[in-house]
């Protein structure tokens, strides 16, 4: 059941003053870093939501962010819609995707569910694919940025770009925090650890997880709108199976159902790939037994072995006091 | 209050429920008895939908729930304790509590409420924990309380989402005499409109605490009546109670 510590806190805050203080200091490479982590740790942090306080491992994630991606584009580059009512409408439809994904698979459980997910996944990734209006492989360019001028924003710069990133990032932290420790969240929290005695209790589990699903495809909505603003182009790439698979790498490698974990996972993983890919090109066999070493050392991630040993810590301490 | 008509349930060849009739009335305390393999907890199993009929029906209320779901019929006022413990094991005893308050005042779809910190549901599980004892025991883990006290969050975890029928199936199962004690006092204090099927092993404490006794052999009922009537009645004697005291 979700708890906002005050360790949880405490490297929320390093982590996004960190991530400030790249983009002020790391030059335009160092922000096209922290818009790249930010984006992933948005991601990572939906496929938490649902895996780590749900259970409910997803493969369909990265459709979700493509999918919002897609929206975004469509509105801004073929209808010329303003960029601004396309944010609200790509993260609505993304929401109500994931929904109604969530809803079906949410009457499945296990390898089952994994299977509807990316079967959904799939679904999309072809749909997208083979559409000629959206551009098919070639995928679609001219996608509009926000325009923030009234408020002095120039988010054609990479700064105040970057920025907005770290401040989504921390508004879908605030909003996942929110939801896992209401009436909602910690029923969600339930039917993680026996859905059948949540049933007995009267609860509609297959609708618990079907929001919940919704939620996580808010949060993946709002990663794919600013991916699609990122780079300004979008390409069935965005909505392929693996984005999937490595939003879960970095939630394990994080931290599963800790929250703070897949944003830690993300950024580990953003900075690590451009050192050693700099390096040489098997940067993946790093993560491979980052990730293997993680999971032998308890599957705690990251966080969750950072968290393990302070609170060891301070239960032996209070004891040794007591 | 529940009216069960002509019900049935066969596993393959087996009949495990045959032609069940059953009335109990609002407030009533009904020991359901038999055998291991009478189809006790099969019965309960289908009065709340986790097994599903071949045929007949189950009415509350006056209302027909053997077509609704579990979850369904929970939220219509049908709750119960588990005979092998079916609890949060790795959440606090309060955590447990709070789950089934949240899910009876409707609280499971609220994404803003912070039911941890709810003044009304906290008051809720604490009025519940005292109930079944376990004031004491909120912040543990389930995992780390007894046996017995486990049995107890069972009744709790029942109790908590405000019941019109509470169904218990054996909670005093593997408990001792003192907690058995703890048991009957408990059901001696709830509302006297709460209706209560048990199903128990324990001859004193059930008899003790029953308005009405129904018997069940091989699915079938083969007694009803007041529990003198049942201790004067050598079939229930011979089926029940064996030969040796028949």
């Amino acid at each position: 059941m979700f708890h906002q510590t005050a360790l949880k806190s405490v490297t929320l805050v390093i982590l996004l003053l960190g991530l400030g203080a790249y983009v002020q200091t790391g030059g335009y490479y160092g922000r096209e870093l922290v818009i790249e982590a930010c984006i992933l740790a948005m991601l990572a942090l939906s496929v938490d939501v649902v895996a780590g306080y749900g259970g409910m491992i997803s493969m369909c994630h990265g459709a979700l962010l493509g999918a919002a991606a897609y929206a975004f584009a469509a509105m801004t580059a073929l209808l010329g819609w303003p960029p601004s009512l396309s944010f609200v409408i790509a993260i609505v439809a993304s929401t109500l995707l994931a929904t109604a994904i969530g809803a079906v698979s949410s009457r499945t459980q296990g390898i089952f569910f994994i299977m509807a997910t990316l079967a959904f996944g799939q679904m999309v990734y072809v749909m997208i694919f083979d559409a000629p209006m959206l551009g098919g492989d070639d995928g679609m360019a001219g996608v509009k940025r926000l325009n923030l001028d009234l408020v002095g924003i120039n988010f054609k710069k990479s700064a105040p770009f970057a920025f907005a990133c770290i401040a989504l990032l921390a508004l879908s932290y605030g909003l996942a925090a929110l939801m896992l420790r209401s009436g909602f969240g910690r029923t969600l929290s339930g039917v993680k650890a026996n859905e059948d005695r949540l049933r007995a209790l009267g609860v509609r589990v297959w609708w618990v997880k079907a929001r919940a699903f919704g939620f996580s495809g808010l949060l993946a909505g709002i990663a794919g709108v600013m991916a699609a603003q990122h780079t300004q182009f979008v390409s069935p790439e965005l909505l392929l199976w693996t984005l999937s698979g490595e939003a879960l790498v970095v939630v394990i490698l994080g931290g599963l159902g800790t929250l703070v974990g897949p944003l830690v996972g993300a950024i580990a993983l953003v900075f690590v790939k451009h050192e050693i890919s700099s390096v040489t090109h098997y940067w993946h066999l790093f993560i491979g037994i980052a990730l293997i070493l993680t999971v032998l050392a308890g599957g705690r991630g990251l966080y969750g072995q950072f968290e393990y040993v302070v609170t060891r810590a301070r239960r032996r301490r209070a004891k040794d006091h007591a | 209050m529940l009216d069960v008509r002509h019900l049935n349930k066969r596993f393959g060849s087996l009949a495990v429920t045959q032609d069940v009739n059953l009335s109990v009335a609002r407030g009533e305390r009904r020991l359901i008895l038999g055998p291991n393999g009478a189809g006790k907890t099969t019965l309960f199993n289908l009065l709340v939908g986790e097994l599903a009929s071949d045929s007949g029906e189950i009415h509350l209320d006056g209302e027909r729930v053997d077509r609704l779901g579990v979850d369904a019929r929970a939220r219509l006022g049908l709750a119960r304790s588990y005979q092998k413990n079916n609890l949060f094991d790795a959440l606090s005893v309060a955590e447990n509590l709070a789950l089934a308050v949240t899910a009876a005042r409707g609280l499971s779809s609220n994404p803003w409420r912070d039911t941890h910190r709810d003044a009304s549901v906290q008051e809720d599980v604490e009025r519940v924990a005292a109930q079944v004892g376990l004031e004491a025991r909120l912040h543990h883990t389930v995992s780390d309380t007894a046996y017995g006290e486990r049995r107890q969050l069972e009744v709790g975890m029942a109790l908590a989402s405000g019941p019109k029928l509470l169904m218990m199936d054996e909670p005093t199962s593997g408990v001792g005499p003192a907690m058995i004690d703890g048991f009957r006092q408990l059901l001696q204090s709830l509302p006297t409109d709460l209706t209560i099927l048990i199903v128990e092993h324990d001859m004193d404490f059930a008899l003790d605490l029953a308005d009405r006794i129904t018997v069940l052999n091989y699915g079938e009922v083969v007694f009803e009546g007041t529990p003198s009537e049942a201790r004067e009645s050598a079939l229930v004697r011979e089926i029940y109670l064996g030969a040796d005291d028949a």
